[in-house]
């Protein structure tokens, strides 16, 4: 096998890695939009806020500790503990579904049958609110999180690979990142969950029940605020294991947030409706940055990677706007 | 028991042989139910001590209405155990058509599907009181039903055990009483034309046919078929019901006539039946969703099925075909025939069959091409169905096959096929003019059908005797013959052409709606109504084209090329059978036809381009209303015989 | 079938609901006008009008849909507080909706089961790993799903997305998912609407049928005068938010202020 060829295979393979890390951001927005026809602005943050909160609750930090100490003049940051990650991740899952009740509660509940436009709006709202919430909570600071998850490269793959392309020829392996190969898995999972908890339980019979006509769900004696609930608590547990992978990755700071202006060209791509599309427009974006970025960056500059999700996600608006796999919209005359 | 020579006793028999072997089976409620041959035993034999404890005696007439339902079946050879002979009647026939019958066979008793037919039954008792028992199968919706004699199969069926536990030997008693000649069901004929006639088949002739092609098709227990086609038909007596306990095969009943097709995709019958109109309507179905298909899909299947015309009908009648060929048609038959096949079925079928028409060659060749194993066969409910039949290897779109073995044939001086046999029916009931106008003291049997044996024996049939007629010229008129070429087309679903005693042919086309719509669709064409659709001009010269493809082929015939379709129109309505255009068998009835549109057929001849016309209509609830509108007439090009331009020449 | 479905016809004088003295306003608008009527157990109860009388005003606030500003509403015996739909529907009461609102993506077969999901029970765990007693309770939806299916005669649909019916079946399969709930009490919001005379008369012999073989009560708005006065028990009159008639077919037929009101109003 020829060097060139394997240094394709290892672009492709990190690709898809990276394709996996958008897809797993995009299955969020997804989720809420299939289930309530609102476009989540708040998605990126909501993983910011999950990952600040398992950062938080894991090293034992105080929250609100800024606004208590200066309220109070004390000196309070830590607790002196850590919690395990495992508690530290189920206690964070808590969070995001009583942040999913009060989303319902005090945001949805009032906005029902509104604009969407006005829905996406209060999510921008939302954004914000989090974001400044979160801060205060946890604090601005770039935080690390360490969850457990092995990173660095996976030097098992890379001597089993080696030597592949002949002795000379410069290829040492492929290099692929331990993080990504557990997030893939992680992803994996995650949609085969999904898609069996939506197809086989009730309450995934009554979520497909309200993604699909509001009014007739109401009518099988289906709660819509239950379903909401259920579902920006699902959409919370996507944005914490997003958040987790991510903040894993980089850190958890608030760049964290802006992954979400990743997902759209993904959502673009794959349709907002379709769990399979989030997936499928996550990797191909994934790929097709990386192969951009190696074979036409080098003639045009360099920094392929930032703009080629956008244009592919253009192309695709001018010539299939449901997307790969969105609902197309058949009127029957 | 040593001799098998009625049904009841032959059933008894198979249960012996076959008893868990599944014999019948029923799609309800989403879900295939079973049988064996043990469990029918016992159930007929119930239903029978149910049917005496009514009173039912030997002699007396179950009338049969409904869908295909085991339960009807069982009612049929209940009747029979008690040496009584049931009538199944069209289910769709309306309470008028049903009521002749009722009369004419003087029925005290009847078994009904449901509570649509219980209503028709009551309606006939209006007229009727003799009509003393109406036994319904499913009680849906019967619940407040008091009228006197109304009751229901499961009330038959328990007083029947408690009579069974009171005289053990009663009906075994009963079935011993029973002769081979004794009359073993009542048929009637729709009848193309005058009143039904009652078909009068005896035991013998049922079991005739029940082993007529048990050799020819090699069949056995492990074949099965669908029973979907009316009971009242003595096809599907024959396939349903004598074969089946002869052979010990499998009937397996639909959820109901919408679900046939899918049902069918779920049984995979390996044996099946139907007329020409379903191929058809199979095959248009089949056109059109290609039509629709990616273009990768499309190209594939059009490269393939050219293939499967080359060679498919020459490896089915085991001829030699090169290698080449023969790869080219296995990797079609993985990419393409099979999955078809599977789609529409038939990807078990080992022998199917069509009849009561003439099929167009190209549909027929299309089924043998794709490996079914298409046949046709040729008969008469007098015949119990048999008179010639296509033996695998010797079988062609234009003839109907040999006579089948103790089948005798004969053409008479002007061109009839008569035929006699053991099959050939008792007489008409009630009507010993007809017998005798049909049947001579010989025992041969006129078919009113117009044909000649072909030198290697096979029988073709050109037309019915009385539909073949000349044109003022002398020259030859078939018209069922350019009407069966104009029907391959899949917009064509009926076609009548006129020219008995004129100078030219001229043709009445009826849209298929189906095929129409999707065309209408694909082209945009909007349209709110048949009608509206009908009388479109791109539709007129999509139809023109038709027309004037088969005038082309038509030239190479010297028989028929005088008989190419100058003019024709549109119907603004579907010939239906509830209107009295079609038969129940949904064949064309010509001479109503005629005389129902002879203001149409006028306009034709007299080179207007349109005419007005007004038509009654009966809709589906038996309340009429009215069409009305003007219809195009429109110029087809007829093209110089080749015959006769050689001569010039 | 159904037999066990069926349930013993109580006294045709004991009232499944009453309705008393119901305003609805929006706004400022009076869309229902101290409204009283009742609806006996196992009738079939018409809601007539001309349009914009306040029919479906009226079936939506039986539904949980609108909340009045006065009046009463009691069910069964006990006054219903302001109740949500879905609330409303867990009490037995199913309802179609006039311009059909079905899971369009969604096969037939799951339409009818989603009609359903109140009687499931929602054991996640013993759903997720799909284990005997989950098993075995959804063949028991299943079934009784099936006997919905084979009662309103639509085998040949059973998987086709509803969305690519013609509207005919899908009223069908709308009455079919509110019939799959074993409701008490059926509302049914112009079930005709839209149709020609065969599925006029199919529909109702389907209302009849499901009133007859179940014994469910039946509440239903009808535009349609001759079928409604074929089918129903007995009709309430409506006419600009206030009620004008109520009593048997033939008496409503009979009285002048109904005649007015539907000579008064234009109908197309």
């Amino acid at each position: 096998m020829s060097a060139d060829f394997l240094y394709t295979v290892e672009i492709i393979l990190n690709g898809l890695m990276a394709g996996v890390m958008y897809a797993l951001v995009a299955l969020g927005f997804v989720l809420i939009y299939k289930a309530s026809g609102i476009f989540n602005y708040a998605q990126g943050v909501m993983a910011l806020f999950a990952a600040m909160t398992l950062v938080g609750i894991q090293s034992g930090q105080v929250p609100f500790a800024h606004l208590i100490n200066a309220i109070f003049g004390t000196e309070v940051h830590h607790f002196g503990w850590t919690v395990p990650a495992v508690f530290a991740i189920i206690l964070t899952l808590g969070v995001m579904v009583l942040f999913a009740i009060v989303v319902e509660r005090y945001v949805l509940k009032h906005l029902v049958n509104q604009e969407p436009i006005i829905l996406f709006m209060a999510t921008i709202g939302l954004a914000y609110f989090m974001e400044g919430f979160g801060d205060l909570m946890w604090g601005a600071d770039i935080k690390t999180l360490d969850v457990g998850i092995p990173s660095g490269a996976s030097v098992w793959l890379e001597q089993a690979t080696m030597g592949w392309a002949g002795e000379d020829s410069g290829f040492y392996g492929f290099y692929i990142d331990k993080l990504d190969m557990v997030a893939a898995l992680v992803a994996i999972v995650l949609v085969i969950t999904l898609t069996l908890f939506s197809q086989y339980t009730k309450t995934g019979r009554a979520l497909r029940a309200v993604a699909d006509d509001h009014q007739a769900a109401l009518s099988v004696g289906i709660s819509l605020r239950t379903i909401w609930v259920i579902v920006w608590s699902i959409a919370g547990f996507v944005a914490l294991v997003a958040g987790v992978m991510w903040g894993s990755k980089s850190g958890v700071q608030f760049s964290l947030s802006l992954i979400a202006l990743k997902a759209l060209p993904v959502l673009m791509l794959g349709g907002f409706t379709s769990i399979p599309g989030a997936i499928v427009g996550g990797l191909i974006i994934g790929v097709g940055e990386k192969l951009f970025e190696f074979w036409i960056g080098p003639m045009i500059g360099g920094a392929t990677e930032n703009w080629f999700a956008y244009m592919l996600a253009l192309l695709f608006l001018v010539f299939r706007p449901q997307g790969l796999f969105g609902e197309k919209i058949i009127e029957r005359v | 028991m040593a001799d098998l020579a009625t049904f009841p006793r032959l059933l008894h028999d198979r249960a012996q042989r076959f008893k868990a072997r599944p014999a019948m089976r029923e799609k309800y409620l989403g879900i295939w139910q079973t049988w064996t041959w043990s469990e029918v035993d016992v159930q007929v034999r119930t239903f029978a001590y149910g049917l005496a404890a009514l009173g039912f005696k030997r002699g007396d007439r179950l009338l049969i209405v409904g869908d295909n339902r085991p339960r009807l079946y069982w009612g049929m050879s209940a009747a029979q155990c008690l040496g009584g002979i049931p009538v199944p009647t069209y289910q769709d026939a309306v309470a008028s058509e049903v009521s002749y019958v009722v009369e004419h066979a003087g029925i005290s008793f009847v078994l009904v599907e449901n509570q649509e037919q219980a209503d028709k039954m009551l309606e006939v008792r209006e007229d009727y009181p003799g009509l003393l028992h109406i036994i319904y199968d499913d009680d849906r919706g019967m619940r407040e039903y008091d009228e006197p004699g109304v009751i229901s199969l499961e009330s038959v069926m328990s007083s029947g055990l408690e009579l069974q536990q009171r005289d053990t030997d009663f009906i075994a008693n009963e079935i011993n009483v029973g002769k081979g000649e004794d009359t073993a069901i009542m048929l009637y004929t729709s009848g193309t034309t005058g009143k039904p006639k009652g078909v009068v088949l005896t035991h013998d002739n049922l079991m005739f046919s029940a082993k007529a092609c048990v050799e020819i098709d090699s069949l056995d227990e492990n074949d099965s078929v669908l029973a979907y086609l009316p009971m009242a038909w003595v096809g599907d007596n024959v396939f349903s019901f004598a074969q089946s306990i002869w052979c010990g095969y499998c009937v397996c009943c639909p959820e109901g006539p919408e679900t046939v097709h899918t049902d069918m995709r779920e049984i995979g019958p390996t044996y099946y039946f139907a007329p020409p109109r379903v191929f058809e309507g199979l095959l248009t179905n089949v056109t059109i969703r290609m039509e629709d298909a990616a273009p990768i899909k499309r190209k594939m299947f059009h490269y393939f099925m050219g293939v499967a015309k080359q060679v498919g009908v020459r490896l089915l009648d085991g001829e030699p075909v090169s290698v080449a060929d023969r790869l080219k048609y296995s990797i079609g038959n993985i990419l393409v025939y099979a999955p078809l096949k599977d789609a529409l079925g038939m990807g078990r079928i080992r022998t199917a069959y069509t009849a009561g028409e003439a099929i167009g060659p190209e549909l027929f060749q299309f089924y043998r091409s794709i490996g079914v194993n298409l046949k046709q066969v040729y008969g008469q409910t007098e015949a119990t169905v048999y008179v010639t039949v296509q033996p695998n290897g010797q079988v062609r779109a234009d003839t109907v096959g040999v006579p089948v073995p103790g089948v005798q044939l004969k053409i008479d001086d002007s061109g009839e096929v008569l035929y006699r046999g053991a099959g050939v029916f008792h007489s008409y009931y009630k009507n010993p003019e007809s017998t005798a106008d049909t049947k001579d003291e010989d025992g041969w049997v006129s078919t009113g059908d117009a044909g000649f044996m072909t030198d290697d024996g096979h029988l073709r049939i050109i037309d019915r005797v009385k539909d073949v007629s000349k044109f003022v010229s002398g020259k030859l008129f078939a018209p069922k013959y350019i009407e069966n070429k104009l029907k391959f087309f899949s917009h064509v679903k009926e076609a009548v052409v006129f020219g008995a005693g004129r100078e030219q042919a001229m043709a009445f086309i009826d849209m298929d709606m189906e095929a129409a719509g999707n065309w209408a669709e694909r082209n945009n064409i909007a349209y709110s109504s048949f009608q509206e659709l009908a009388a479109n001009a791109q539709v007129y010269q999509m139809v023109k084209e038709s027309i004037e493809q088969v005038n082309k082929g038509l030239i190479d015939d010297p028989l028929m090329s005088h008989s190419q379709i100058h003019r024709f129109l549109i119907l603004p309505k579907q010939l239906d059978a509830d209107d009295g255009e079609l038969t129940r068998t949904l064949k064309v009835r010509r001479a109503h036809i005629a005389d129902k549109y002879a203001s149409l057929i006028e306009a034709l001849y007299s080179g207007d381009s349109s005419s007005f016309i007004e038509l009654e209509v009966k809709f589906e609830d038996g309340r009429s209303g009215s069409v009305s509108g003007t219809l195009a007439i429109e110029d087809a090009q007829v093209f110089a015989s080749r015959a006769s331009t050689d001569k010039v020449a | 079938m159904a037999a066990q479905n069926a349930q013993a016809v109580p006294a045709l004088d004991a009232p499944i609901m009453e309705v008393k003295n119901i305003t609805l306003r929006f706004g400022g608008v009076t869309a229902i006008q101290d409204i009283s009527f009742d609806i006996r157990e196992g009738e079939v109860r018409a809601i007539i009008g001309p349009n914009g009388a306040g029919k479906s005003s009226m079936l939506n606030v039986i539904n949980g849909f609108y909340h009045p500003q006065e009046g009463e509403l009691w069910f069964r015996g006990q006054r219903r507080l302001d109740a949500r739909p879905h609330e409303v529907a867990k009490q037995g009461v199913a309802r179609t909706f006039q311009n059909i609102a079905l899971f369009k993506g969604m096969s037939t077969l799951d339409n009818i089961m989603s009609g359903r999901l109140n009687k499931m029970s929602s054991n996640i765990l013993a759903q997720a790993i799909w284990w005997g007693p989950a098993r075995e309770e959804e063949r028991r939806h299943r079934e009784s799903v099936e006997k919905v299916i084979d009662f309103l005669e639509i085998q040949h649909i059973r998987k086709t997305p509803v969305g690519r019916l013609p509207y005919g079946l899908q009223k069908r399969v709308e009455l079919g998912r509110a019939l799959a709930a074993e409701p008490k009490m059926l509302l049914l919001d112009e079930p005709m609407a839209g149709m020609n005379v065969e599925e006029k008369e199919d529909m109702s012999r389907f209302i009849l049928d499901v009133n007859s073989e179940f014994g469910t009560t039946i509440v239903l708005i009808e535009h349609d005068m001759g079928v409604v006065m074929d089918i129903s028990d007995r009709v309430v009159v409506l006419d600009y938010g206030k009620k004008i008639g109520d009593g048997d077919p033939d008496a409503v037929r009979n009285d002048q202020a109904v005649i007015d009101a539907y000579l008064g109003v234009s109908h197309d």
